[in-house]
């Protein structure tokens, strides 16, 4: 799979967040794309930006929320990019079956996005715009990643959002323990065996191995439940 | 419990070694998909040893 991540960030360099989520990617299949460096003038190159989008399989769009919306260069990408012919109309979609998420940053705590706290309305309310260019242009919406007050995390926080976002940008979209089981064993067969000695990447195998008797036994004990529901 | 106790002790141990960033987000993370899954093998035993004890089970 190839993840295509559109940052839209005016001090992308001031921010420790998104110099964060880029020290947190993957090794590869993931393509670094920020608007502001790529355009200082604004003036967006629309068919090498159509060409990015159809050379990808997962398209996410990363941006602090200003405004509850967007910076402006990725509106006027939006705008100049997301072309009738290209994106939707009466035809295939070049974007049709991509998969669409979006990693938002803010510095409002999660909590007050809802009624009843300070900002009173969802993340999935205030985002609606983009729930409408995914369905037009038959795209495959993905749960979004709310990133919010980043500098008040724990380094336990901060080391689960690492591992949030590398999946965000890499894994088989779903919530399923199994694809994450899957998710990990490749990670563990990877980076999880930089500069461990030859008998600790053997105990990574053994773990792996564990992993996936639990997985057996829990797909058994499903079945078993399955029958006697059915029998019920 | 065993195998769980053992499985966890030795990613912690993993993550104590690693000097990676990355690595030791990787094992704190993997650690707790390890205990999601004993969570649920026994919450599935307990639905099934459940099931079979039930009154309406015993006509």
């Amino acid at each position: 799979m190839r993840t295509l991540i559109i940052i839209s960030h005016p001090t992308l360099k001031e921010s420790h967040t998104q110099s964060f989520l880029q020290e947190s990617l993957p090794e590869k299949g993931t393509t670094w794309h920020h608007l502001e460096a790529c355009y200082p003038d604004h003036k967006i190159d629309r068919e090498k930006e159509q060409q990015l989008l159809t050379d990808h399989d997962r398209i996410i769009f990363q941006f602090p929320f200003y405004w509850y919306s967007s910076p402006p260069l990725l509106k006027q990408w939006q705008d100049e990019v997301l072309t009738e012919g290209f994106a939707y109309g009466n035809y295939e979609s070049e974007l049709k079956e991509k998969e669409f998420g979006l990693v938002i940053t803010t510095g409002v705590h999660e909590r007050e996005y809802q009624p009843g706290g300070n900002e009173e309305y969802t993340i999935s309310e205030l985002t609606r715009p983009y729930q409408a260019i995914a369905r037009k242009c038959k795209m495959i919406l993905l749960p979004t990643l709310l990133i919010s007050r980043f500098d008040y995390m724990s380094e336990e926080e901060r080391k689960t959002l690492l591992i949030r976002y590398r999946q965000y940008v890499s894994k088989v979209s779903g919530f399923t323990l199994s694809s994450k089981e899957d998710w990990f064993e490749k990670e563990l067969q990877t980076i999880g065996k930089i500069n461990m000695s030859d008998s600790d990447q053997q105990l990574i195998d053994i773990l792996i191995t564990q992993m996936k008797e639990n997985r057996e036994n829990l797909d058994d004990l499903n079945w078993t439940l399955q029958e006697m529901k059915d029998l019920g | 419990m065993e195998h769980e106790e053992w499985m966890k002790q030795q990613i912690k141990e993993l993550e104590r070694k690693s000097s990676d960033y990355r690595q030791k987000a990787l094992y704190q993370e993997f650690l707790k998909l390890i205990e999601e899954q004993y969570k649920r093998i026994e919450q599935t035993e307990g639905e099934i040893d459940g099931r079979m004890w039930s009154p309406k089970e015993w006509g």
